[in-house]
């Protein structure tokens, strides 16, 4: 018998009483009055920042304002972006612009998974993350975002909460870690 | 369970007899805390009885895995007490080793499952069962304690709500010292954290079961309280060793001794 | 790898020698406690989505088998290699061979516990192959070559002037220079270095769901995924109770997961894997060693409910006093104290013993392992397996004999009342109660029993002394 047959008879054999898979809509969870600045108070202890674009204003506009010394700048949000051909070319963006399909009130996070997107490395290789999300995508958990989500993107996608963090060293919280050493949310 | 008052209490005939379990450790080495709980049922008006052929438990022989000796531990307290209305004893882990932990060994006697409702530690007896909404004679204790909240009566007989769990604050020994005149009662910091007592733990580790209660009666030392006050002796002689050794100034104290009325002269 | 042969109380007393050490351990960890129960508070479901987790959980592992072959077949469907590995040894040989086949000459590793458990690095470094830890916590140890002390926090037992020293041997970090922030930093550019020219990259699995065949990995550092975006070849190893059915059942266990494990609201990257990246390939490693066999077990089986969260560890006050080195298992506190003795009573049966049973780990648990009660389930192990020390072995069997025997018992206590009292200190000092700076409790001159039969009789006589009175 093959290890796999051996394992799966050994657990058919063991296997415990049957019990029922529980209806998890069945519970209310918490909902907030105001969703985005529930984010936007969570965000901002998790080495991020959350802003809603105003009338007249555009992404490149704050991101200009807030690193106006930025290098490589990718912006995945415009429809002629740029491209590359191996992952590891993504290695020197300074700023990645990327479009945010969900925003979650109850813990900051984003969901990332864009079907143009070609090598996901750019959001982890990049020194700053802005996340473009539209205004009414943001839902108050994690139970109603997995009702709205899909794997867009090579099949992968990802919740992404601020900055790249570890408190590894006695606890002490450190941003950039490995990924982004800054993360903006920006509401359009 | 319909609360069964006792005589003094209401009208009802004397019938219910409660029989005092005593555990062994409280019978040889605290028998001031045993002669309280016996003294403060008797002065409610109760009627009770300390069976001379109870013995251990059986804790101390389940939690080190002998079954065979837990089994007839428990066989031989069911057959002292199946006789009471209610058991009563002034310790929450023994109370909780006959009520929670029976079950592993003699679940199928049901002598026991009679009898298990009926075992009550002395606070949950005298709220639940008594109701008792004042002391027998009133109690003026003018001193600042800090309340030991026992591992066994906060988590199995949920005495308090576990500083785990997110669910509304409820203190059973917090609410019995509120029949207490001149009593200030107060939490150390980690509200509920273990004192390192844990039945032959003390023993099989000695330095970390020291370390821990070393930890815990600095935390209650620095509620500013006289007195760490709980209601499980065996938690309150481990702590007390430490203190002795240490020359410490604050007094482990049990809280029926309080309630009797003699808390500060025992 | 650890040290399997120690026993939990000797090196504990050990830990404890430095007093200071560990009362910073205790409360560090202890602030992670806090934390969770901050994180908890907020949520008004919290109780709810515990009971939810656990019976997700109760339910996968009654179709456990029906549920990995669904899971298989999806995996396949997203064009994910699926292998199957009974025991460490054949996890480290399916792993290899995958490496060996491609010429792989370095692996950039992110968090898994599993691989510990298998001794996947020492493996594949006798072959030839770097392997970089890549969680910073893991690459310090590694760098130290040590076991983790601690499942989500690897590097908790050291202190910052321990890591700057090594990070000056290693990286080149300036000596003396123990700024937290400087020798993170230091740590991302070496091994964004790894990351850009690793082969193949590895990861743990925090969920595998049945319904898509993908796996989930939760960092909050990144590691997982620059580890698996940049290399061609991600091999994923799991263990086989890390199923759930439905992708919507996450919305349960990620709500739980960083609440529980660091008190944040979620790591700052979950990450759901169900294809290779552009080019590459994915592999899934599922493992058994010794799982199926708990599955089995009635009292331990609810172990493999476990997310590894390591909040059981975070509460247990023996664990924030003992650190991780303490524990023979290569996981320590409550779930390895089931886990550990679970694989091997004789090796890990003592941190079976390694708890006041203080219950607090089983409360704080998010999907409610009953984990201080297994400790006892255990411990009847133990016993029947004739592993307990002898002198306690014979002193149970005294208690058990004297239970039964109340006259005995009482005379017992009597003994002990009127013989302490008198032998001298120095006798006593170095008893297991006194040694540590315990001194023993006053001896009562009488019994309660004794008091009561007084008492009793004096009632007795009183009334007696009345009766006669009246009749007079």
């Amino acid at each position: 018998m093959s290890t796999r047959d051996s394992i799966l008879a050994r657990i058919r054999q063991n296997r415990p009483q049957a019990t029922a898979l529980p209806d998890i809509h069945a519970v209310p969870f918490i909902r907030y009055d105001n969703p985005f600045e529930a984010f936007a108070t969570l965000i901002r202890n998790l080495g991020g920042d959350a802003v809603q674009l105003a009338a007249g204003q555009s992404v490149a506009d704050i991101v200009a304002s807030r690193w106006p010394d930025a290098g490589r700048t990718v912006d995945l949000t415009l429809p002629e972006h740029e491209e590359v051909s191996d992952p590891h070319a993504w290695h020197d963006v300074d700023v990645a612009i990327v479009p945010g399909q969900l925003a979650v009130a109850e813990n900051a996070t984003v969901w990332v998974s864009h079907p143009d997107n070609h090598f996901r490395s750019i959001y982890f290789l990049t020194q700053k993350l802005v996340l473009v999300v539209p205004r009414d995508a943001m839902v108050d958990t994690m139970r109603d975002a997995y009702a709205r989500i899909d794997m867009a993107e090579h099949g992968f996608g990802a919740f992404i909460s601020g900055s790249s963090r570890t408190a590894d060293i006695e606890q002490s919280l450190v941003m950039g870690a490995h990924g982004a050493m800054a993360a903006l949310v920006i509401f359009v | 369970m319909q609360p069964v008052p006792c005589s003094s209490l209401s009208e009802a005939p004397r019938t219910m007899k409660i029989g005092l379990f005593i555990p062994c450790f409280i019978n040889e080495l605290f028998p001031h805390v045993a002669m309280a709980t016996l003294e403060l049922l008797e002065s409610l008006g109760c009627e009770v009885e300390f069976p001379l052929q109870q013995s251990c438990c059986g804790q101390p022989l389940a939690n080190n895995g002998d079954s065979k000796g837990a089994c007839d531990a428990a066989r031989r307290f069911t057959g002292v007490f199946q006789q009471y209305d209610y058991v009563v004893a002034p310790s929450g882990s023994c109370v909780s080793h006959v009520t929670h932990h029976y079950d592993w060994y003699i679940a199928e006697d049901p002598a026991y499952q009679q009898l298990k409702p009926k075992v009550y530690e002395i606070i949950e007896f005298l709220q639940d069962v008594l109701k008792l909404e004042k002391l027998p004679k009133p109690v003026y204790f003018p001193h600042k304690v800090s309340i030991h909240q026992s591992c066994h009566g906060l988590r199995e007989l949920h005495h308090a709500s576990p500083s785990e769990l997110m669910i509304p604050y409820q203190s059973r020994l917090e609410n019995i010292l509120k029949l207490v005149d001149g009593v200030d009662v107060l939490l150390p910091e980690r509200r509920d954290e273990c004192c390192g007592f844990g039945g032959t733990f003390c023993v099989d580790e000695p330095e970390l079961s020291t370390a821990m209660g070393e930890d815990r009666i600095a935390q209650h030392e620095a509620t500013g309280a006289e007195y760490i006050v709980g209601a499980d002796p065996s938690c309150l002689m481990h702590m007390g060793g430490i203190i002795r050794h240490q020359g410490k100034q604050i007094r482990p104290l049990h809280i029926v001794e309080i309630l009797t009325g003699r808390g500060a002269g025992a | 790898m650890k040290d399997d042969s120690v026993k939990h109380p000797q090196a504990a007393a050990e830990f404890l020698k430095d007093r200071a050490q560990a009362k910073w351990h205790d409360s560090a960890i202890w602030w992670v406690r806090q934390k969770r129960d901050a994180q908890a508070k907020q949520l008004p479901e919290w109780e709810e989505l515990r009971r939810l987790a656990r019976e997700i959980k109760a339910h996968t592992l009654s179709q456990l088998d029906d549920y990995l072959a669904q899971f298989e077949a999806n995996a396949q469907k997203n064009g994910v290699t699926v292998h199957w590995a009974a025991d460490a040894d054949e996890h480290n040989r399916i792993v290899h061979g995958i490496l060996a086949a491609r010429q792989v000459k370095k692996l950039v590793k992110s968090k898994s516990m599993l691989t510990e458990e298998c001794g996947l690095n020492p493996y594949l470094e006798q072959r030839g192959i770097e392997v970089v830890d890549t969680d910073l916590g893991e690459r310090i140890v590694q760098l130290r070559h040590e076991a983790p002390s601690h499942i989500v926090m690897p590097a908790i037992h050291l202190k910052k002037e321990q890591i700057s020293e090594l990070f000056h041997k290693e990286l080149g970090t300036e000596a003396g220079n123990n700024d937290p922030t400087y020798l993170t930093h230091a740590a991302r550019a070496n091994l964004r270095e790894h990351f850009l020219t690793a082969d193949a990259g590895l990861t743990g699995v925090n969920f595998a769901i049945a319904e898509t065949g993908g796996v989930v990995v939760c960092t909050n550092e990144g590691n997982a995924d620059l580890g698996t975006s940049l290399p061609p070849i991600h091999i994923a190893s799991m263990g086989l109770e890390k199923i759930i059915p439905k992708l919507e059942h996450l919305g349960v266990f990620t709500r739980l997961l960083a609440r529980s494990a660091i008190g944040s609201p979620v790591t700052t990257y979950t990450s759901h894997f169900h294809q290779a990246r552009p080019g590459g390939e994915m592999h899934i490693v599922i493992v058994d060693n010794g799982r199926s066999d708990i599955l089995g077990n009635e009292d331990f089986y609810q172990s493999l409910r476990c997310i590894r969260c390591g909040a059981c560890m975070n509460t247990c006050p023996v664990y924030r006093r003992s650190s991780g080195f303490s524990y023979s298992y290569i996981i320590p506190g409550p779930i390895g104290s089931t886990l550990g003795p679970s694989r091997d009573m004789k090796k890990h049966g003592s941190m079976a013993f390694a708890c006041s049973t203080c219950g607090s780990c089983s409360n704080v648990c998010p999907v409610k392992i009953n984990l201080h009660e297994q400790l006892v389930l255990h411990r009847k192990k133990a016993f029947d397996q004739n592993l307990l020390p002898t002198g306690k072995k014979m002193g149970l069997l005294a208690m058990r004999f004297l239970t039964q025997h109340p006259a005995l018992f009482d005379l017992g206590g009597k003994v002990m009342r009127k013989v302490v009292p008198i032998i001298p200190e120095s006798l006593t000092r170095h008893s297991a109660w006194s040694r540590a700076g315990r001194d023993l409790p006053p001896m009562p001159a009488q019994s309660f029993k004794e008091q009561y039969q007084q008492r009793s009789q004096n009632k007795k006589d009183k009334q007696d002394k009345k009766d006669k009175e009246e009749q007079q």
